[in-house]
């Protein structure tokens, strides 16, 4: 009798058991922010929604931002620190010579449907990612110098990463590839149609991952909502899992303007992007309104003046052809930066919430800026010195002249919907008059732009921006590399074209290789001195990160690299109000 | 009907000429001064458009007094000189110390009038270091006020153009439907509403984009202008062929085709001028139209380059909050189309009134 | 009737297809596409680039492609949005809707308005309230839409009564239904107040010269000599007899359904058809921006068969002609 009560007790107990036993033996990563308090909801606004819920076809911020928070990746990079950390691989290994990683990744997890996670989603992953014909936009990522990166699985919580030759930024590369559940999706994989998974309508039912939120609601056009993930792999210091959020709201709201209204109404409790004008009339209404405005210094982004230095202009473009003779003289670089007022340009247009620039590297990415180099100040004497030992000189008007006596005279070009951008090219503009240049500026419509600086070479000189895709100096390979996909100056280059090109060339390779920090600083600190001798982007600001949120929004801390607001929305919560416990 | 029913009965009959030329007058006279203030904007504008004072970005309008800080009265106006303030950038402190006059007839920037006279004497100013701005400054520091003056240049002679190539465009097309009618005018004035139906901005853009870049912001503008102009061409399209459709059937042209006129002949002698007081009319009412559309034209970007002002791209900056909020200067250029719509309007009423009794 | 309706109708499709071919020309004037922002922004090889492009159809000829556009309108499917991935009619309507939710009241506030007050001010008798009306009507047609639009949004900013931008507030989805319209008439209201301003004085205009020019005509001035009241004068034959140019304009004004509300939508962010298309025509979306223009021109159509139909209804004299 006993026995069977025994066996009837152990019966019962058995599934208890197990369930306890698996929670227990979830590898469940331990914050160590701020503990905060479940509930409440967040509403956040975005320029627009993402085209597509699938990870494969996202590149742009807007879907990155939502995805984000939907995705799980297997090392990340924390943007407080600036440096990489584990997530879903909770430790790795790399090989001596750089090249062999080994992740251990976290036992037990489960995507936000329940499904458990091991080895096989992470090998169906990268298998989709360097698979050609599915075209993902995550390919390029993971071919060093035309050879991808191997994958293998050594056992079900285990990868290995071969990398075919030493790159130094490797364990940054895994920031942000979201690791695709093998259950949902390997069946479209196989036929062929993974592309088209996911879209915006699709059923919550059907999408999982391994991020803090999941899908709940998507209203086209309007607003996408998502809602806490209960499978989610990360615990804070009292043991609570995190996400503390209950609901996590993205909006639409196209422009800054709209967005800075809809937050002072307080419809969304987070401002993710402020430019300096718009800060400075918040400013007066923190204290009324209830919210914070945090400027987090300079960001990664450049704004720089461009002049075009292609070479396939002879009988197309004839006259900027015969331009181009001005614009590839360094010293006509140097004396229009030097006759730039970058003061006034960080006063005017981003109202003293910038850095001015020597090169592309802004001094709010601190371990890789150059603090040697001396930021170019105006002066007018200088710029004409230049000028005249480049053989300019000027008529009893102050105009410019070259040597051949032309009028120096050009166009630049800049994105209609970008107002600061417009506001420098203004700038400039005044300044080059002082000089006795007859610059214009010709705003052109967005896409455009672009066009003719990517596709049609059909532009003088142009302002615009880029921005780093992370702190590390690697993705600025495509602009600095003489074949480099955005090598703006000088696109579709077979080789370089001057000394200091290829020297550019050798030193980015170099670091690419040196793992060692010390040797890559010293390697990329060279790179900086010669863009800064050399100019081939005349490098003016780059602007803070400015930012806002309601006050009682705990855990709150802006960062330099995107996201700027919610990177760690898993553990953003809300202080109750004062007096309510 | 009778020439009295057509008329409207709170309005003086025609016959009266004094009260319908005293309208007439008021808003030619009051064109003409409007013109004439802003070709003349060189010399009356204490400024040039593009003069950036960067110590002064979004200074509000400089206070005159009579009165200074001590309480003594002055016959002339003048102003004091302007501080910002430390850490704020657009709040700015006036300095008692250091009054100064407004004088007339003071040596400025240099400017051109109508390209050929130059000079630097301006009608009044204030010598530096104060300023003299009368409706404030923008975000660099430029002048509103002379920028008002010029960009009356640039959004009334937009209107011009644009209201010029509107109706040459729309005689041609109008005078040959209606010449030769049947399927050549159906053919015509569908097309003419195919026109109407098109976003006419989407074909700015493309235009826009497409220029060469070698050309100067002016050239380019005209570009884009004459380009609004030639799509608007359906309305006075319209208007010329019922005007000759109506016409082509009247005695004189009968008998003129009887004695062996040719179109070409008719067109020419007789029935353009029957158009003209039509297109003038129309004109009248195309050219605030036009006006109106290099403003929002200008609003949503895609008008003159900088650094040339416009009424509407002096606008478009009040688009932005922290200025719609904080600075309400930069909502007047909105307002200064008014008055000429106004003048416009009032002459398109008097010319159709004219027109009507006439026919 | 048939036989003119069907000409009418007849005569909308051609324009539609004379639309489209020209759109679709102009479309091909300016440089670049989707893909040129990709370009720039991350390390996307040319190849990925140009399977993108192949992929979305943009390296075929202009022809073929408008011919495969063609033949899927045709099946009611009007082409795929690039930019957002979506079937381009589920984005155009719901925008559409929108669009209508601001423009129908405001025409019909307009026109109630305009009507009665318009009459009115044709039966004044002093010439001093014409003045101030003349005056009156010529200023506010005079005002710039673009400054009413901003002062809108100014009045809405500093008071602080009137939500700014926006259709509904974030959380409205969850309240119950009552509410939920509650909250969108009170988005509602600055938007169709400034269309309303913006559209309501030229109609009262047309409205007053129509009237009075129809009082100055014998009979009309014999009826009031044989002492008709007033309002029966007014109401009852005046606009009756006035009617035709204004039924007309009405026509006009339903066939500018879509289109009026532009600068109001882009300047309050009211998610109409009007920053949909602009936000299109700047992502070269090549088909969005075709199905909004078809969309206007076949409310153009409507609108102005609409007027002819009133037309016919109402005025003796056109159905014995037609």
């Amino acid at each position: 009798m006993r026995l069977r009560r025994l066996l009837f007790l152990y019966a019962a107990l058995l599934p208890l058991l197990a369930g306890l036993q698996a929670i227990a033996q979830e590898d469940l990563l331990r914050t160590t922010s701020e503990p905060g308090i479940r509930g409440g909801k967040l509403v956040i606004a975005q320029r627009s929604e993402p085209r597509t819920l699938n990870p494969i076809l996202t590149v742009d911020q807007n879907s990155l931002g939502v995805l984000g928070r939907m995705m799980g990746d297997l090392i990340h990079i924390n943007r407080a620190t600036q440096k990489s950390e584990p997530a879903l691989a909770k430790s790795w290994t790399v090989s001596k010579d750089g090249t062999v990683f080994t992740l251990k990744l976290r036992r037990g997890i489960r995507f936000s449907d329940g499904q458990p996670f091991d080895a096989d989603d992470v090998l169906f992953t990268f298998k989709v990612y360097l698979d050609e014909q599915v075209h993902s936009l995550q390919h390029d990522l993971l071919v060093i110098s035309g050879k991808s990166v191997k994958v293998e699985k050594l056992d079900v919580y285990s990868v290995r990463f071969t990398f075919p030759s030493p790159y130094s930024a490797a364990e940054r590369v895994f920031d942000g590839l979201a690791i695709l559940p093998r259950h949902l999706l390997e069946k479209d994989y196989q036929a062929g149609k993974i592309g088209q998974d996911w879209p915006l309508n699709t059923p919550p039912a059907q999408i999982a991952g391994l991020g803090a939120f999941r899908l709940k609601q998507v209203i086209p056009g309007d607003r996408i909502v998502l809602e806490r993930n209960p499978y989610y792999w990360k615990v804070d210091a009292k043991g609570q899992r995190l996400p503390y959020l209950d609901e996590l709201t993205f909006v639409v709201v196209p422009t800054q303007d709209a967005q800075v209204i809809r937050f002072q109404a307080g419809d969304s409790q987070i401002i993710s992007s402020l430019s300096a004008d718009n800060y400075a009339a918040l400013e007066a209404e923190q204290k009324a309104r209830h919210f914070k405005l945090y400027d987090a210094g300079p960001g990664l982004e450049y704004n720089f003046l461009l002049f075009n230095l292609n070479d396939d202009l002879e009988g197309r473009l004839p006259e900027i052809a015969r331009k181009q003779k001005w614009f590839r003289d360094v010293r006509f670089r140097q004396a229009i930066s030097a006759a730039i007022d970058r003061a006034g340009i960080v006063r005017l247009v981003y109202r003293n919430r910038a850095a001015a620039l020597a090169t592309h590297v802004s001094p709010g990415n601190r371990a890789w800026f150059n603090s040697a180099i001396p930021v170019p100040i105006r002066s007018l004497p200088h710029a004409r010195e230049l000028l005249t030992a480049a053989g300019f000189s000027w008529k009893s008007d102050n105009t410019l002249v070259d040597p051949t006596g032309q009028p120096v005279e050009f166009s630049i070009v800049v994105s209609s919907s970008n107002a600061q951008r417009n506001q420098i090219a203004t700038l400039v503009q005044a300044d080059l008059k002082a000089l006795g240049i007859g610059a214009h500026v010709v705003p052109v419509e967005g896409r455009s732009a672009s066009d003719r600086v990517l596709n049609t070479h059909d532009y003088e000189a142009v302002v615009m921006g880029l921005v780093s895709g992370d702190a590390d100096p690697t993705p600025d390979m495509n602009v600095l590399l003489s074949n480099g996909q955005t090598h703006l100056w000088h696109m579709d280059e077979k080789t370089p074209a001057t000394p200091w090109e290829a020297e550019l060339d050798q030193l980015m390779a170099k670091q690419l290789g040196t793992i060692n920090y010390q040797q890559r600083k010293k390697i990329y600190d060279r790179v900086q001195e010669i863009l800064a001798q050399q100019l081939p982007m005349i490098y003016l600001a780059s602007p803070n990160i400015l930012v806002g949120a309601q006050e009682n929004l705990g855990n709150f801390h802006p960062a330099i690299i995107e996201q700027y607001t919610f990177w760690n929305a898993d553990e953003l919560f809300w202080h109750p109000p004062a007096g309510k416990q | 009907m009778n020439r009295q029913s057509s008329l409207s009965r709170r309005d003086p009959p025609l016959r009266s000429g004094f009260f319908t030329r005293f309208r007439l007058s008021w808003a030619i006279w009051f064109l003409v001064g409007v013109h004439a203030v802003v070709v003349l904007a060189g010399f009356i504008a204490p400024y040039s458009f593009e003069t950036q004072e960067r110590e002064h970005p979004f200074a509000p309008p400089t206070r005159l007094h009579f009165v200074d800080c001590a309480g003594k009265f002055h016959f002339r106006p003048f102003v004091y000189v302007t501080k910002a303030a430390e850490n704020a950038l657009d709040q700015y402190q006036q300095d008692c110390s250091q009054p100064a006059g407004i004088e007339f007839f003071p040596k400025g920037d240099r400017y051109t009038i109508l390209g050929t006279f130059s000079s630097t004497r301006h009608l009044f100013g204030v010598p530096a270091p104060t300023n003299l701005f009368l409706m404030g400054t923008d975000g660099f520091g430029r002048d509103q006020f002379s920028r008002l003056l010029y960009g009356g240049q640039v959004s009334l002679f937009a209107g011009f153009v644009a209201a010029a190539f509107s109706a040459f465009t729309g005689l041609l097309l109008g005078g040959i439907a209606g010449m030769y009618g049947g399927r050549v005018d159906d053919v015509a004035m569908r097309f003419a509403e195919i026109f109407i139906t098109i976003p006419w901005f989407y074909l700015l853009i493309a235009v826009r984009a497409f220029l060469p870049l070698q050309i100067s912001p002016v050239t380019a503008f005209l570009l884009v202008v004459s380009v609004i102009g030639i799509v608007g061409w359906s309305r006075p399209a319209r208007l010329v062929r019922g005007v000759i459709l109506s016409a082509r059937e009247r005695n004189f042209v009968l008998a003129a085709r009887g004695f062996g006129a040719s179109n070409a002949y008719l067109l020419r002698r007789h029935l353009m001028p029957l158009t003209f007081r039509v297109l003038l009319t129309q004109m009248a009412v195309l050219i605030p139209q036009f006006i109106l559309a290099e403003v929002i034209l200008s609003f949503l970007g895609l008008g003159i380059g900088e650094p040339f002002p416009s009424w509407g791209n002096m606008l478009a900056q009040a688009q932005q909050y922290h200025v719609l909020v904080s600075y309400w200067w930069m909502l007047l250029p909105g307002l200064a189309p008014v008055p000429v719509f106004l003048a416009y309007h009032s002459l398109a009423e008097t010319l159709q009134e004219r027109i009507k009794s006439n026919f | 009737m048939i036989r003119y309706l069907a000409r009418r109708a007849a005569h909308g499709l051609l324009m539609l297809f004379g639309v489209s071919v020209l759109m679709f020309l102009l479309f091909q004037t300016a440089p670049g596409d989707f893909l040129s922002e990709i370009k720039v922004s991350t390390q996307i090889s040319p190849e990925t680039i140009a399977t993108l492009r192949a992929q979305y159809g943009l390296d075929q000829p202009l022809p073929v492609r408008y011919w495969q556009w063609l033949k899927s309108s045709a099946r009611g499917d009007f082409g795929y949005s690039f930019a957002y991935n979506t079937p381009a009619s589920t984005l155009l309507l719901p925008r559409a809707r929108n669009t209508l939710l601001l423009s129908i009241p405001a025409l019909l506030i307009s026109w109630l308005i305009a009507v009665p007050l318009g009459v009115l001010a044709a039966g004044w008798k002093s010439r001093w309230a014409d003045r101030l009306f003349s005056g009156g009507t010529s200023t506010l047609l005079a005002l710039p839409d673009v400054l009413i639009a901003l002062l809108a949004l100014l009045i809405a900013l500093k008071t602080g009564i009137f939500p700014v931008g926006g259709m509904t507030s974030i959380n409205a989805q969850d309240q119950n239904t009552w509410a939920y319209v509650r909250d969108l008439g009170w988005h509602m209201l600055l938007p169709v107040a400034a269309m309303v301003i913006g559209s309501l004085t030229m109609i009262l205009r047309h409205v007053r010269a129509s009237v009075s020019e129809v009082l100055e005509s014998s009979y009309m001035r014999a009826a009031e000599g044989h002492g008709l009241p007033r309002f029966k004068l007014l109401f009852g034959y005046a606009l009756p007899a006035a009617a035709n140019p204004l039924i007309s304009l009405f026509g006009l004004s339903v066939a500018m359904l879509l289109s009026v509300s532009l600068l109001i939508e882009v300047v309050m962010s009211w998610p109409g058809i009007g920053p949909l298309l602009l936000e299109s025509i700047l992502a070269r979306d090549l088909f969005v921006v075709i199905g909004a223009v078809m969309l206007s021109t076949v409310f153009l159509i409507a609108g102005n068969l609409l007027g002819d139909v009133l037309l016919y209804a109402f005025d003796p004299r056109i159905r014995r002609q037609a």
